[in-house]
């Protein structure tokens, strides 16, 4: 600390940028030691044994703007604990820069991959590290649900052995339903607590003359993947969770009836002019971003959207989440009986380029401290499976109430589009979607995307 | 003979109507940018940029305060106050207290909400909220209104963008860098191609025709397709990702068009002029210096208008040949896709650093664009 300002003053003398730019790098949120929430013991156990000599390490990550910030405000205590010099770059065509730098051998040492998808390709190159059976056994002992968390960074390597290779940290959850409380109490609706209750409300809903639901599938390049979540929370709901895993590996084809079913139950919803604002036809064409805006409007548009826990970053302005907006959880059906499943994500940080302080890194990763600092911020809708975390650090009730569902979910299972190979989760399975809600018929798409996974084996 | 006047006096107006179209269809969208990038982003979401410049009646939802602002009088606790921001000029038709029923009352009218208390509201956004039970809760009642109110801009994203004390910075470094990039990537491809242009055209040696049809097949080749094996090359004879490696690139990647193009140029100058001057005795880099560069001026600047611009607007070269992961070096391109933010989506941001980053090359487009025409025309007139 000491040294900061003294450096601070020194740099008055050469101008106040200079100063300003020093000291912004270097910030720390809260003193080490000072808020009592936080587990600053883990901080400074971990900086006793640790000293990198201030060795450089390079981050190149998926996150801009806010979710930068919050992510720089996390490495600041990294890099004063191990003494490294830590730079982290966003780019909004990380997977694409990643490969190129990958193969030309420029890689940063540290890359953050929002699908396992790409990394699972990269690790089968050689071009990962892995890291090691201690963090695995970590992860294992300390994720709740931690077996599923080791495999979703679990991938087959240059050997063809399946090896540790990118550590989870920050997760999504997806089964959410978001919706305007106040938009309820005045037309007199309650919250469903199962799948026929919810198919219930919508058609009570389209009775009372409004519209149920807006649906957004448009993404750029990606238009169609929220229709995938969509399709993979059906198929959790439909199906034993032993069936989305055959179903994920293509032991179960895309194109068996169960699957076709999931597909349809998602029409039910998205394919009737009735329940969607805009009609069948908008599906399509409505960018995400844009789509839960409708909830907001006035009259409102629709009353309901299904999103992961990222999308309150696109309610308009000033909407405060927990008061003007809330979500509950996608109920699922009470005659199943398949227990509360739940759709997840993960953004996953892997070693593309071998050094101490990389692995010095994901150490880092390990520590409540790590998790706890971004779980105290705003920016990135930070979520954490760690079991020693202080939920009450969390910086809104609702996100409190997402990190339990991570917490607590009888079944989880990863959004199903990521683990597929990428030229049908990220491909077929989109662009197929867009063809359902265009009016093709789900088994005529599932064939087609059943074809084209055939033709990757 | 005045049948013919007339002909060409009616041809002469549907040129200009044709050119007068033309200009409006190629201004259009570059108008719809520049208009939305006075908006915020809920406006751009809510409505087209041609519907914002008349006034405009929308739906829109407010708060009344929070109860903590309530006073008492009377017996009765009252919150009153505007429901518009205050420097907004709005004029309220008709109002509402329920997302059912957005119109159920005219300004003037008081809304009976039960043991939530009274409300009126008048035309101008003043209301009173008045109850006989102290009011209790964290947030104001809704408000659904219809209001129409005037054009409203905004210098928002122009602050956000170049003020920003979070952006300013990251801003200023780009545009110095932007600079180091482009003015010697635009430069070491002219004078590279300048020689070459020369030597292709007026110096005769054996496999010239050959070397002229290698250049021209270059053209076709795309740069994305050598990104990698450059950048591999570059690590290996140890320049890195630097500066010096996106000059190379652009320079690289600029020359096969440039040579092309000042060549065909070259070879339109008269062959008196070059011949004199070699029975004067002039070397060839003499003609070169003396009568081929001040003659070839204009076929030079439309090339750097085109280089420049090229090198300016590019991200992906400079993504791959310059910005390495320590973060160090930047460009404008790529700072303009980080205000983007990590899914996308802001437009307004987008609008307007469009309109902040098209400033140099305007600038530089205007000072040199009486060459522009003439070097257009390269080789293409004899």
């Amino acid at each position: 600390m000491k040294t900061r300002l003294m450096t601070c003053t020194a740099g008055m003398a050469l101008g106040a940028a200079f100063c300003i730019s020093a000291a912004a790098a270097a910030d720390l949120m809260y003193a080490p030691g000072e808020d009592t929430r936080f587990n600053w013991d883990s901080y400074k156990a971990y900086a006793e044994s640790h000293d990198l000599g201030g060795e450089q390490l390079t981050i190149l990550g998926p996150w801009l703007g806010p979710d930068q910030d919050a992510f720089d405000s996390v490495l600041a205590y990294f890099g004063e604990a191990a003494n490294v010099d830590v730079r982290y770059t966003g780019s909004d065509s990380m997977e694409q820069q990643i490969v190129v730098d990958a193969e030309a051998g420029s890689a940063p040492n540290v890359a953050v991959f929002p699908q396992p998808g790409l990394a699972a390709d990269l690790a089968k190159r050689g071009f990962l590290t892995p890291l090691g059976a201690d963090a695995e056994a970590w992860m294992k002992d300390n994720y709740a649900a931690g077996q599923s968390w080791v495999d979703l960074g679990s991938y087959e390597g240059k050997d063809g052995s399946k090896t540790f290779y990118a550590f989870p940290y920050k997760a999504d959850v997806k089964s959410l339903v978001w919706y305007v409380p106040e938009n309820f109490e005045d037309a007199g609706y309650e919250v469903p607590s199962t799948m026929e209750e919810l198919k219930a409300l919508t058609e009570q809903i389209v009775a009372d003359g409004g519209t149920p639901w807006c649906i957004g599938l448009g993404s750029g390049a990606a238009t169609g993947w929220p229709a995938t979540d969509w399709v993979e929370d059906m198929m959790l709901r439909t199906q034993p969770a032993d069936v989305y895993d055959q179903w994920v590996t293509n032991e179960l084809p895309f194109n068996d009836p169960k699957v076709v079913g999931a597909i349809e139950e998602f029409g039910w919803f998205a394919r009737n002019d009735d329940f969607v604002a805009g009609g069948a036809g908008a599906v399509a064409s409505t960018d995400f971003r844009d789509s839960p805006k409708g909830m907001f409007s006035s009259p409102p548009q629709c009353y309901l959207h299904h999103q992961a826990s990222f999308i309150p970053a696109f309610f308009p302005e000033g909407t405060e989440v927990g008061l003007d907006a809330d979500f509950f959880y996608f109920p699922a059906y009470a005659e199943k009986d398949l227990g509360s499943p739940v759709l997840g994500a993960g953004t996953l940080f892997a070693i593309t380029k071998d050094s101490p302080a990389a692995h010095a890194f994901i150490e880092f990763l390990e520590t409540p401290i790590a998790h706890e600092l971004w779980m105290s911020l705003e920016g990135g809708g930070f979520l954490t499976p760690l079991k020693s975390v202080n939920k009450d650090v969390y910086v809104t009730e609702t996100r409190k109430a997402l990190g339990d569902i991570l917490l607590d979910a009888t079944t989880f299972r990863f959004d199903g589009s990521d683990l597929m190979p990428g030229g049908v989760g990220a491909g077929t399975f989109w662009t197929g979607m867009v063809d359902y809600v265009g009016g093709k018929p789900a088994q005529e798409v599932a064939d087609n995307i059943q074809t084209s996974w055939d033709a990757l084996k | 003979m005045s049948s013919i006047a007339g002909t060409k006096s009616g041809l002469t107006w549907a040129v200009q109507i044709s050119v007068v179209l033309l200009v409006a269809l190629w201004l259009f969208p570059t108008v719809g940018l520049f208009v939305s990038s006075f908006r915020t982003a809920d406006q751009i979401s809510s409505s087209g940029w041609w519907a914002s410049m008349l006034p405009s009646e929308r739906n829109e939802t407010l708060r009344t305060a929070n109860p903590d602002t309530q006073v008492q009088e009377n017996g009765t606790w009252v919150i009153q106050g505007n429901l518009f921001e205050a420097d907004r000029q709005a004029e309220i038709s008709a109002w509402g207290i329920t997302s059912q029923d957005i119109a159920a009352y005219t300004p003037g009218e008081t809304a009976d909400m039960g043991e939530d208390g009274r409300l009126t509201v008048e035309a101008n956004g003043d209301y009173r909220l008045v109850n006989e039970t102290e009011f209790s809760g964290r947030r104001g009642e809704r408000v659904f209104v219809t209001a129409s109110s005037p054009p409203e801009f905004t210098l928002d994203n122009y602050r956000e963008m170049l003020f920003d004390p979070s952006n300013r910075e990251g801003m200023t470094k780009a545009f110095f860098n932007t600079l180091t990039v482009v003015i010697p990537a635009t430069i070491i491809p002219i004078v590279i191609a300048a020689f070459a242009a020369y030597a292709l055209a007026w110096m005769r040696f054996p496999g010239r025709a050959l070397l002229i049809a290698a250049v021209v097949a270059l053209l076709v080749v795309p740069l994305q397709l050598a990104l990698i094996p450059l950048l591999k090359l570059h690590l290996a004879v140890g320049i890195g990702k630097g500066y010096l490696g996106v000059w190379l690139a652009h320079t690289g990647f600029g020359l096969p068009l440039a040579i092309y193009l000042l060549r065909n140029y070259m070879v339109g100058l008269p062959r008196d002029i070059i011949e004199n001057a070699r029975v004067d005795g002039a070397t060839d880099f003499q003609i070169f210096v003396k009568i081929i560069l001040p003659l070839s001026f204009p076929a030079l600047a439309s090339f750097a208008i085109f280089q420049f611009l090229w090198t300016w607007n590019d991200l992906l070269v400079a993504m791959v040949f310059l910005i390495d992961a320590t973060g160090e070096t930047t460009v404008m391109t790529k700072q303009i896709v980080e205000l983007l933010g990590t899914r996308g989506g802001n437009w307004e941001i987008l609008a307007t650093a469009a309109f902040v980053s098209i400033a140099v090359p305007l600038a530089v487009f205007f000072a040199l664009q009486r060459y522009l025409v003439r070097g257009l025309l390269a080789g293409s007139v004899k």
